[in-house]
């Protein structure tokens, strides 16, 4: 219990009247290890997109072309990012960075895995080829895919094979899901299953 | 000549103590509360609704967002239902790192209930000062998982990041410094004679009729009644956890209890620092087909997940009962009326701490 | 402007009250508005003073993606605050609905089509330090000249 009479010694000084009448609280700046909106880096973007697969909300990453030929880079929009970090853990090339996530991944040897897979429901699938028309990597492979989504190649991902949507190779899927939301009755799914790895040291 | 007059009170959706809106009408007769009613609706948002049809991914954002003051906890549920699911393993060193981010978690939850009580009474000292002391538990989240708020830590097989020897030891210092702190603070609001005068024997709630409305936490560990979720949890049971219980049955006991779980908090968490054991963060495993409930211990009460998903780990139903909902209730039943003035309303309905986020998501 | 104007404009500038108003959010940024006013991140030593009554405030805090329930409740508190008065838009909710904005929620996201909307803070939730900067920012423009702006 500390009497007045100390009281009244402690505030009788030049120091805590100063202090009393013009400090204020230090300008508090945003330390270093919070995830903050990912920046870009100079690193070269391959456009894979899987920055765009990972996303939680919608309409935060988008990756365009910018003026200089060939180049892309992946814009981030302030007002609908939630700063998960998720896209900056996935990127293969690192092009973003935020916080301590790379220190992290490189210390530890975390990763995460991307594997897609699509399922064609038979019963309800007619066979109209919207979706292998529609698949942006089957216009890559064969360029002459025609309308009704049949193809002469069977290097495709998918084409209408005996009436119904047949998969052929699964592995080429870059999970954008176009064929899901063209597809006219919700017979083709897209699943994008992600697996949070970390690589094991070799005893 | 005076008559007294029935008259309904509405402490309406926007009102200097409530942070969430919700309405509570009060009938009165003079000055005794003779029964009350809590309206609510103001903060449907349709988040199960959302959910359906999405990978864990995305989900686990949602759960999050459900409530900010308890994300860790919707995380952590959520995470370990669907690892029941598809019978995914944690390694040793993801299970203990996970237990101290929730435990960090409850610590911030319920120096913000105290906080929210201590203004309702009108000690805002004791309530800044709580609050200053949140900070440093803030700084701890941060330092761990990169994040004050919505943390995003827990993923299906263990955690995101590793903390180092340097934040470990920070944490350790910190942990320090909030128990001495801590402990000014409860001997500051025990032996307080008005803090007693307003808590003590207000908003009374009795261990029958705690079972008959099925309160959860807290809540209902102040009438008596040892129940807790963190009892029937493997890691829990190996850091040797037993639950609180006062048999007071008030305002008081209630905020007690938070005060003696924040102490309890601390020594959880430095036993896990001590015994934190090597190895791997992250067991790898992806999410299959399946249906299951699980439970898990939020800050306020009892979190039950019920999930079904489809064959690549998509969800198909999904229903979550939040602690909340039951605490609503067994509030407005029980501690409102009987009352013997209108300003105890609002400090018997803080001191239940409702979090309407949760009860309508 | 007289003398006396611009002297009570400058002294209304360093005493503001804040209304805030929950419009169905997850809590997160309500609770970063709390922290705001603890004594680390002290926001009522710039005068700064934060309480729940629209008719003396002169600042609105929009939280939260806006629900059905709130459409007309957020024009009838916006018209309650007398002149002159402004509105900031914390967190990602009321600019685009955040992780809610999907084809089934109920949310309706942005706020600034129910209410002007001067100044927005993005982030799920915003640091104190970011809410702090936005509030100091938007707070000398209230009063500025506001005789001659009527």
């Amino acid at each position: 219990m500390r009497s007045i009479l100390s009281y009244v010694k402690h505030m009788a000084s030049v120091e805590w009247i100063k202090t009393f009448f013009f400090a204020k609280t230090a300008p508090l700046i945003t330390p270093s290890h919070f995830r903050e909106f990912p920046h870009v880096t100079d690193k070269e973007c391959t456009h894979c997109f899987q920055c765009m697969m990972i996303c939680p909300a919608p309409g935060a990453i988008e990756v365009i072309r910018t003026e200089k030929p060939g180049e892309w880079k992946p814009v981030i929009h302030l007002g609908h990012c939630i700063r998960c970090g998720l896209c900056v853990e996935i990127c293969p090339e690192l092009v973003l960075d935020s916080g301590r996530v790379h220190t992290k991944n490189a210390q530890d040897g975390t990763y995460m895995q991307f594997q897609f897979h699509i399922t064609v429901n038979p019963v309800i699938c007619m066979g109209c080829g919207i979706c292998s028309v529609a698949c942006p990597v089957n216009k890559e492979i064969d360029p002459q895919l025609a309308a009704k989504g049949t193809s002469t190649s069977d290097e495709v991902i998918m084409r209408v094979y005996k009436g119904i949507n047949t998969v052929f190779h699964e592995e080429k899927c870059t999970g954008c899901k176009t064929c899901e939301e063209q597809c006219p009755n919700r017979s083709v799914m897209v699943a994008r299953v992600l697996e949070p790895l970390q690589i094991t040291e070799e005893p | 000549m005076k008559k007294t007059v029935d008259v309904a009170i509405p402490l309406g959706p926007v009102h200097p103590i409530f942070k969430e809106p919700c309405r509570i009408k009060c009938e009165t007769f003079g000055e005794q509360i003779l029964a009350a009613e809590v309206e609510l609706g103001y903060m449907k948002k349709g988040i199960e609704r959302i959910m359906v049809g999405r990978p864990w991914q995305e989900v686990m954002f949602l759960a999050e967002r459900i409530c900010g003051i308890c994300s860790v906890i919707h995380n952590f549920v959520f995470i370990e239902t669907m690892e029941k699911i598809s019978g995914v393993s944690v390694p040793d060193r993801a299970a203990y790192l996970r237990v101290l981010a929730n435990e960090l978690d409850r610590m911030q939850s319920h120096l913000i209930a105290n906080f929210s009580y201590c203004y309702t009474i009108e000690h805002e000292t004791l309530g800044m000062y709580l609050l200053n002391i949140r900070e440093t538990v803030m700084d701890m989240l941060e330092y761990l998982t990169g994040a004050r708020v919505t943390c995003a830590y827990i993923v299906p097989g263990g955690v995101r990041f590793d903390p180092d020897e340097e934040d470990l030891s920070r944490i350790m210092k910190a942990m320090d410094k909030v128990e001495e702190e801590m402990l000014r603070y409860i001997r500051m609001f025990e032996h307080g004679p008005l803090i007693g005068l307003r808590s003590k024997g207000i908003g009374i709630m009795t261990a029958e009729q705690a079972e008959l409305v099925h309160a959860v936490g807290p809540t209902l560990r102040a009438s008596g009644i040892p129940s807790d979720c963190r009892s029937e949890h493997p890691t829990y049971q190996m850091l040797g956890f037993t639950p609180i219980v006062r048999t007071e049955c008030d305002n008081f006991a209630r905020i007690m209890i938070r005060f003696d779980e924040i102490l309890q908090s601390i020594d959880i968490i430095r036993t896990i620092i001590k015994t934190l054991p090597e190895g791997k963060i992250r067991g790898g495993g992806t999410i299959g087909r399946g249906q299951t409930t699980h439970r898990g211990e939020a800050p306020r009460g009892e979190l039950t997940y019920r999930i079904k998903s489809d064959t690549h780990g998509r969800i198909q139903e999904i229903a979550i009962q939040t602690p909340s909902i039951m605490n609503i209730e067994a509030c407005a039943r029980y501690m409102i009326p009987g009352g013997t003035s209108v300003a105890d309303v609002t400090s018997a309905y803080i001191s239940s701490d409702p979090c309407i986020a949760c009860t309508e998501r | 402007m007289t003398l006396l104007q611009s002297f009570k404009n400058a002294v209304r500038q360093r005493s503001i009250h804040v209304c805030y108003v929950d419009t169905g959010s997850c809590n997160g940024c309500d609770i970063e508005v709390l922290a705001c006013l603890s004594p680390r991140y002290d926001l009522e030593q710039y005068g700064i003073y934060v309480h729940n009554n629209p008719r003396e405030a002169d600042v609105l805090l929009v939280i939260g993606g806006v629900t059905p329930q709130w459409e007309d409740k957020l024009k009838m508190v916006w018209d309650k605050m007398p002149e002159p008065k402004v509105a900031v838009a914390i967190g990602n909710c009321p600019i685009s609905g955040c992780v809610y904005n999907r084809p089934d929620s109920l949310t309706r996201p942005p706020a600034k089509s129910y209410i002007p909307i001067a100044a927005e803070v993005p982030g799920c939730p915003p640091r104190p330090t970011e809410i702090i900067q936005a509030i100091l920012s938007v707070a000398p423009l209230i009063f500025k000249d506001w005789e001659i702006r009527r």
